[in-house]
């Protein structure tokens, strides 16, 4: 008997069971998943964005004495890179949350630790809030900025207070508990 | 003027699971709380509500005090030899 031949659907299907992912994601929605719901920290990955938002307040706000002579493409291309690159990765942590699962499921000390993480990272934004808006006044008269410098430094501001409200949490909650050696 | 002291609170909740030989997953469970709480419950690393604490006495069906403390615990040892030495 001739072999089927095999579609490239079910071929599909077939790499993607093979990525465990399927048998996973049925267990854990189960009544009686085999292993817990463990968060996953996140000790590094929210550090990209953070850094991408810097790069592109800081790059803001001296463009464009900075960048004087450089072409507003590359200017350009550099600024929808760094927005890129945040608007992709801050949906994925920030959804997460700072404990990598929803707070449905949180017990009292997950509960605290969000609470924390969540007090912690807008303490942290009020203060830089606090201290950056007057400086950037400052600077704006100084250095007479036009239009189209201060409405770059705006959307920059804007995009790194997203990124860290998205961020920081996370970062946080991820350093703050030291693995647990296992049973 | 009002001190803030901040003391620390001793457990030995690895102590009685290991007597009974159930895992960090069966008493969080039992408790209804994650079993990595429970770790961090054992390491010191977290204080447990005063509901969460009652919950692991009863399971245990122990005093509170006998699991709590705010003063260390004294080695298991010490212990059998002090109730080998009241025999």
């Amino acid at each position: 008997m001739k072999p089927r031949r095999r579609s490239i659907l079910s071929m599909l299907d077939d790499t993607v069971r093979w990525t465990g992912m399927p048998a996973r994601v049925a267990d854990q929605m189960s009544d009686d998943p085999s292993v817990d719901r463990k968060h996953r920290p996140m000790r590094w990955i929210p550090i990209w964005p953070i850094a991408f938002s810097c790069a592109l307040f800081i790059l803001s706000v001296t463009w464009p004495p900075a960048l004087h002579g450089v072409s507003p493409g590359a200017v350009i291309g550099v600024f929808v890179a760094l927005m890129g690159s945040v608007g992709g990765m801050v949906p994925g942590i920030h959804m997460s949350g700072p404990l990598g699962k929803p707070s449905l499921e949180d017990d009292e000390r997950e509960a605290a630790l969000r609470k924390n993480s969540f007090l912690i990272c807008l303490g942290i934004l009020a203060g830089l809030n606090c201290l950056g808006q007057p400086i950037l006044m400052i600077l704006s008269h100084l250095q007479n900025w036009q239009i189209v410098h201060s409405a770059s430094v705006a959307a920059s501001a804007l995009t790194l207070n997203a990124t860290l409200l998205g961020c920081l949490p996370t970062l946080y909650a991820s350093w703050n508990l030291r693995p647990l050696p296992k049973e | 003027m009002i001190s803030i002291i901040r003391m620390s609170l001793y457990n030995r909740i690895s102590v009685f699971r290991a007597e009974q030989g159930i895992s960090r997953r069966k008493l969080a469970d039992a408790v209804g709380v994650n079993s990595q709480t429970i770790g961090y419950l054992e390491r010191g690393d977290y204080k447990p509500s005063l509901e969460l604490a009652l919950k692991i006495a009863r399971h245990f069906g122990v005093a509170v005090e006998m699991l709590f403390s705010f003063e260390r615990f004294e080695p298991i040892a010490t212990t059998f030899k002090r109730a080998g030495e009241g025999e």
